[in-house]
This record gives C-alpha cells, structure tokens and sequence, in this order.
C-alpha cells in the first residue's frame, strides 16, 4: 500500500508518466465530436468507433456480441486496457498510486463475484460483470469464480488489510451493509495516508474530493427516499475533503431546502445551484460534470504531479460513459436533448 | 318427448318439479344479471388497473434503458445480481354470489433504497430509478393478475349460470310442461273411458235386468 513508501520521487519519474499521459489524452475523443455522434444512428456510431482508438476491441468482440451490447462490452475491454497500460508504463510512486486508485475495480469485481455466488448466479452471467481494471488480473478473477463457496472466496484475500470486512460478511453481515463498508474502507485507506509529501498530499486531496461528491450523492439520494438522519450517517465516507462526518450528520437532520441552501456554501456549490425539481438522475450528472472541472483545472495547475494522471483516468472513464450513453440512447429511442443532459463534456 | 308413467302421482311430482324449476330459473336468473353487475364493476377496476401497469411498464423500461445507458450493461447486470427474493403473497378467498374468487394479500415488493441487497456508495441514482420502477411494476402485476383471475371466474360463472338459465327455460321446464300436459291429456281420456265402460256396463247390466 501507498503509506509503506517513504521515499520521494525523482522528478523525472512525474515527467515520464505525464508525458505518456499527455499523448494518451490527445486520443480520446474531443468534446466537438459529441454534437457530430449525436446526430448518427447506431450503426454510424459503431463504424465510427471502427476507425478510432476502439478498432481492435470492437473486432475482437465482433464475434460474441453485436449491436449495442458489441459497444457495451468493447467500451469497458478498451477501458480495462488504457488503465492496464498505465500501469504497464509508470513506475515508483506514481505506479503506486496508480494501482491504489485504480483498486476500485478490484472492489467492483469482488462484490459482484460474491453478490452473484450468494444468490446462486452462474458463473458466466457473473463473468461478464467483472472489469479486471485493477491490481488483479482476469486469470485472478476466473480462478476466484470458480471457487465453490463465497467462504473459500474469502480466503483468497486473508492477507489484504480488508479482510476482516470479508470476514464479517461470512458471519452474516448483510450484503448491502458490506458492500458500503467495503467502498467505505477504499475510500478511506486512501484518504487516510499522512504525508509532508506533496505529491501524496495532491493524490489525498483528489480522494477526498471524490468522497465528497459520493457523500453529496449519498445525502441526495437517501434524503429524497425519506431516509432517517441515522440510516444516512451510517452510509457517509468519513475524511471528505470540505463536507466533513460532522458536517454531514447536521445536513442529514435538516429539511431538504435548508440542506441545499448550505450545500451551496461548499465547492461543488456549481452543481448545487442547479438542482431545483430535477430528478436525481439529473442531479448526480450535474456533480460529476463540477468534479471534472476541477479535476482538469486542478491538473492544468499542478502539471507535475499525479494529478494529469488521475483525470486522464477520470476523462477516460468519462468518454466511454459518454460513447455508452449515445449508444444506447439511441438504440432505446431517447431524443437527442435527453441523450445531452445526461453526457458529462467539460 | 319425456317418458312418464300418466298417472296422478307422478303428474303431482311434475307440478312441484315444475314449480321447483320455474323457481330456480327465477334466482338463477337474478344471480346471473347480479354476476354481470359485479363483472362490469370489476371489469371498470381492472381497466384502470391495467392501464396503470401499462404506465408503470413504460416508465420502468425508460428507467432500465436510462440506467443501462448511463452505467452501463454491466452496471445493470450487477445490480441485478442481488436481486433474489420473489414476490411473496398469500390466496385468501372472497365469496362473490357464490362464486369464489381469489384475494392476493400480497407483501409490497417496493422497498426502499437502504433496505434493498446492493450498496448506496458503489451504485447510482438511476440504478435506484430502475428498480423502483421495476418494483412498482411488480406489484402493479400482482394487482392485475388478483383482478384478471376474479373476472375470469366470473366469467366462467356467469356462462356456467346462462346455460343454466337457458337448459331451464327452453328444454327442461317446456319438456316438463309437454310432460304434465301429456299426462293431464292421458289422465282425462282414462277417465273418459272409464266413464264410457261404466256407462257401458250400467247398459248392460240394465239389459240383463230387463
């Protein structure tokens, strides 16, 4: 883990990786194309992505899917290997926390191996939910499906630090409970890590950041359900990086208004502002649009750091929402306004 | 024609038969047009009912394509992973003028978001969306299905009571009527001939005398 490395990184160790970055980032899709994808149909949108940076992944898949389930799954392998590769490419502390970050996806695989194992799913409809994006590989991932019970599952990770929360879950814990404790212990692992090391501290600030806009979600979306002040501290990150546990306890206990009117008093009050009688839907795309911003405005100011790596990995996650939502949208009939609110260009 | 014995008994037992008849043809009449009453009261509900589920299909299938959009297919299918309970519900009976029908008490499906089997902090709003739709969808289903069995027992009754209504008022109660009638007719010529041997008789008995 990130806290285990004392050492400072040599400048060159930032310039390499955010030169690659650079170059990685002139390829992804710029945000004038989105209008052009808009207004194509399907097969368009496919033959489009034919001739981009998606070519081998859609070939590659050709064969097993078609149509938008063809994009579905050659969008997520395209994903999988660009962060793979960044991983493949840097070295020293920006891998590290490259691999840290990224770890999210190792928790996305585990939850859906175990939910689906717990509900008796076959191992194929479990198979095609993983996204080996992050420290382990899909060999790891197929070798773990196989695995009978969610007991010798669990076994696999008893060295990791969050084993005691998988631990728990075979004594009964509920499923949604661990789910939340377990994205509860990523977010705070990270943003745990103390540092004199500004590189780090960048990285922290990132993640709490991001704790920040899923604690607002969380808050929204369980206020408007009618959730008690408690059942919504219980699902708080705590170390956020303005919205503190404190802080978020008394926005839980206020009435919906009085609770927007102080949310505007934080950084993301952009999003705030434009939240009036929107459905959550809605809602939670005007947050990560404001978290994108600052994501690349804070990479733009610090061009030496991890920063211009973390929102390369942010944007590219974004494009491939972005290139699904169109898709889709138009398979399913949406209108093109309606397909646009829901896109995230910065 | 119906084979009878003619004879005074059995045209008494015909009359009550008759009676008896004509009778039952009179309720069964009053609980068919009491059953057609209650069908199209239900068959207003179930309207309502079934567009109320047509709504409700529309909405969670834009919900699903949204949160399929946005999340993604593979979003979708992970959420989908925790889903593993069915609807429970219970058949209870009503007595509808004789008929029974089912009563679904049925547990709501709609849960909500902190007390379904996936996470808050690693899922969507508009995962939220789509299975809220889908479990109003459900119980819209459930609601459609209590009220579709009821008016297909109904239904059933209702033709089971027409043909009833119509085997007695155009074969058995005519049958038995041409049946009292043949009976009546026949009971009449044997007095007749009764009456024409003892005129007879007495005749002969008077020429003996003389």
């Amino acid at each position: 883990m990130l806290r285990k490395i004392i050492r400072k990184p040599r400048a060159a160790e930032w310039a390499y990786i955010v030169a690659r970055v650079r170059v990685m980032k002139r390829k992804l899709i710029p945000k004038d194309e989105y209008n052009k994808l808009l207004n194509m149909d399907l097969n368009e949108i496919i033959r489009y992505l034919e001739e981009s940076e998606y070519k081998n992944e859609i070939n590659e898949l050709a064969i097993r899917y078609s149509g938008v389930e063809l994009l579905d799954y050659a969008l997520y392998l395209n994903l999988t290997r660009t962060y793979r590769k960044l991983v493949r490419i840097s070295k020293g502390l920006p891998r590290e926390m490259i691999v840290d970050y990224l770890r999210k996806w190792d928790f996305w695989n585990l939850k859906n191996i175990i939910r689906g194992k717990m509900f008796g799913f076959p191992k194929e409809e479990i198979e095609k939910t993983l996204v080996p994006a992050g420290e382990f590989d899909e060999e790891f991932w197929k070798m773990l499906l196989a695995r009978e019970s969610v007991e010798d599952i669990i076994k696999e990770f008893a060295k990791k630090p969050y084993y005691p929360i998988l631990e728990e879950l075979a004594r009964a814990c509920p499923i949604s409970e661990f789910e939340d404790r377990l994205d509860k212990f990523y977010y705070t692992s990270l943003a745990s890590i103390h540092s004199d090391n500004i590189d780090i501290m960048y990285f922290v600030d990132f993640i709490r950041m991001e704790i920040d806009i899923k604690n607002v979600k969380t808050l929204l979306r369980l206020k408007l359900e009618g959730a008690s002040p408690e059942e919504i501290a219980a699902k708080i990150i705590p170390k956020g990086y303005q919205l503190s546990e404190s802080e978020l306890r008394k926005l839980a206990a206020m009435d919906y208004e009085d609770m927007l009117k102080n949310l505007e008093n934080y950084w993301f009050s952009e999003a705030v502002k434009q939240i009036k009688d929107q459905p959550l839907s809605k809602i939670e795309v005007f947050f990560d649009k404001v978290w994108a911003k600052r994501v690349l405005s804070r990479a733009n100011h610090f061009p030496l750091s991890i920063l211009p790596v973390l929102a390369f990995i942010l944007m590219k996650k974004i494009e491939v929402d972005n290139l699904r939502i169109i898709a889709r949208g138009k398979a399913e009939g949406m209108s093109a306004e309606e397909i646009k609110e829901q896109l995230v260009v910065v | 024609m119906v084979e009878v014995q003619p004879t005074r008994m059995e045209l008494i037992k015909l009359k009550r038969r008759i009676q008896m008849a004509k009778r039952g043809h009179a309720l069964l009449k009053m609980k068919r047009d009491g059953l057609i009453m209650e069908f199209r009261t239900i068959l207003e509900d179930a309207k309502a009912v079934i567009e109320e589920m047509i709504k409700k299909y529309e909405v969670a299938r834009e919900k699903l394509a949204l949160a399929m959009a946005v999340d993604g297919a593979i979003a979708v299918k992970s959420i989908a992973l925790a889903c593993h309970a069915e609807p429970k519900f219970t058949m209870k009976r009503k007595n509808i003028m004789g008929v029974v029908v089912p009563v679904i008490k049925r547990e709501k499906v709609r849960r909500s978001v902190y007390e379904r089997d996936y996470g808050i902090i690693g899922t969507s709003a508009r995962l939220d969306e789509a299975v809220s739709a889908y479990e109003e969808l459900v119980d819209a289903i459930l609601e459609v299905a209590e009220l579709e069995t009821t008016l297909k027992r109904l239904i059933e009754e209702i033709e089971r009571t027409k043909r009833r209504v119509n085997a007695l008022e155009y074969k058995v109660i005519p049958e038995m009527e041409e049946a009292a009638k043949f009976i009546s007719f026949k009971l009449e010529e044997m007095d007749r001939e009764n009456i024409i041997r003892l005129k007879k008789i007495k005749t002969k008995k008077a020429k003996e005398q003389q």
